[in-house]
């Protein structure tokens, strides 16, 4: 971790589009009015705004319970490889994410704002942004390093606070003890720039897109074989569908998020999870036809594997077990499929974190919505088809 | 009511836990204690007890079970 030089970042930024209404990527960032604590607990609330992190925590009852003084924690570590959202809006729209930092850290009196970021790119527009609006005082923009896992809360507290980035063995909510030991209210990007939206349209205005159950427009990270990489903004309530076309198999949520057959989804989060989806950080992919499903989902299951910050035994070997299980299957090698399927029940929950948790739904989801292909694969030689590497991994920032 | 449960950074799979009550602890494929994390019953209470305070990495816990109504 470090504030040292700032190396231009090796990514440039995708496509970025808009469904209907433009909020977050409207061009214009509006002027964003100081509110209390209240107010912003009940405006969260009333616009059922939930984390947009991963974890769709709702923003309303983990900003009620911070008290004053509260440091704010901007989560921009992106850690999630495929997504893309969180640096578009920092590189974007910096300004609006940190209008929203502001607008917490002056409703619950923060003398500090902390802003962890692991893209170069987007340090430099959120340092830009922090020195045009005079808040550099207050406002510390950390250049983060961490991997997959660091990303998770936990371990970026650990790591901004010069201990190794990895998750705590027992949970220490950070409105407990965050940065610094002190309270503090931490939440990702987007949730911040949507609290800076909230505040200036008034909840009602919030409203006017979106669905009753979800109101607003969210980001998500779209990979598709005929368009690669973009980030749409879209109303809550858009199908699936109108976004990637496709009767194949959909990844939803990301790394730690599942495969889908179903075509009829729409994306509310609400809706998502009462189908057993989670959002996660916002990711939808799909496959070319042209590649083999069952490689794509080793790679990355390998690549996951590699992320296991290496803590916690059922992790560590579990998910070495599961990768390699799929390598062989995937090459077309006598696997064992039922040893596979015991391992995926075997790691999650037994975790520090949920690491293995989400790896394990990736790779279990994954199977079923191939099961075609898992079977050829099951009986010997493979598909026949190259592993294209559609899936993005992690690379330098 | 408590239930047993572990620090998954600190266990090393001495698997010592699951000789000491292996009603509610077996080990899976690599040595790593799999726990039944349910209530333990009266009965059990002694056993798990020992099986805490043997653990040599201190990684296995007494948790007192949270319920809706005591939360
Ligand atoms: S569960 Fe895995 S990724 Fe999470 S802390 Fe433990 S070893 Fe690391
Ligand atoms: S005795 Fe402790 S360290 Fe050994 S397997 Fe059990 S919990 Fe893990």
């Amino acid at each position: 971790m470090s504030t040292a030089t700032i190396t231009p970042s090796a990514q440039a930024t995708p496509p970025v589009y808009v469904v209907g209404t433009a909020r977050l990527l409207a061009g214009d960032t509006p002027a964003v009015p100081a509110r209390d604590q209240r107010w912003l607990v009940e405006a969260a609330r009333a616009a059922g705004l939930l984390g947009r992190g991963g974890a769709a925590f709702p923003v309303a009852a983990k900003l009620a319970s911070v008290g004053r003084g509260a440091t704010v924690l901007v989560n921009g570590s992106e850690s999630e490889p495929a997504s893309w959202k969180d640096r578009v809006l920092m590189r974007c729209v910096p300004g609006l994410v940190l209008d929203g930092a502001l607008l917490v850290a002056g409703a619950l009196h923060s003398r500090e704002v902390v802003l962890a970021v692991a893209d170069a790119s987007s340090v430099a527009a959120l340092q830009a942004a922090s020195h045009q609006r005079g808040a550099g005082g207050r406002v510390r923009v950390v250049h983060t390093e961490n991997g997959f896992v660091g990303g998770e809360v936990q371990a970026l507290v650990n790591g901004l606070d010069q201990r190794p980035a990895v998750p705590n063995g027992r949970r220490v909510l950070p409105t407990v003890r965050g940065v610094g030991g002190r309270p503090t209210f931490a939440s990702n990007v987007e949730t911040f720039a949507q609290l800076a939206l909230l505040a200036a349209h008034g909840p009602e205005g919030f409203a006017s897109v979106g669905t009753a159950a979800e109101p607003g427009t969210t980001l998500v990270s779209v990979h598709t074989p005929d368009h690669g990489t973009s980030v749409v903004e879209v109303p809550h309530g858009t199908t699936l569908a109108s976004l990637v076309g496709t009767s194949r198999p959909l990844l939803i949520g990301g790394y730690h998020g599942s495969w889908t057959a179903a075509t009829d989804l729409r994306i509310e989060r609400p809706a998502l999870r009462a189908a057993g989806i989670g959002w996660g950080a916002g990711v939808v992919a799909t496959l070319p036809e042209t590649t083999c499903p069952i490689g794509e989902i080793a790679r990355v299951a390998a690549w996951l594997a590699g992320e296991s910050v290496g803590q916690c035994g059922p992790c560590v070997f579990g998910l070495a077990a599961i990768a390699g299980d799929l390598t062989a299957l995937a090459r077309g090698q006598r696997a064992d499929t039922a040893g596979l399927r015991r391992r995926l029940g075997l790691v999650p929950g037994r975790g520090a974190c949920s690491h293995p948790d989400g790896a394990a739904r990736f790779v279990a989801s994954g199977l079923q919505a191939y099961a075609e292909d898992l079977s050829r694969h099951e009986r010997g030689g493979g598909c026949g088809r190259p592993v294209l590497s559609a899936l993005p991994l992690g690379g330098p920032r | 009511m408590k239930h047993l449960q572990v620090d998954w950074t600190r266990c090393d799979g001495h698997g010592l836990c699951a000789r000491l009550l292996s009603e509610r602890i077996t080990l899976d494929e690599w040595g790593f204690p799999i726990i039944d994390g349910r209530d333990l019953t009266v009965r059990e209470l002694s056993s798990a007890r020992l099986a805490v305070r043997s653990c040599p990495r201190l990684a296995l816990t007494l948790e007192p079970t949270v319920t809706p109504a005591s939360r």
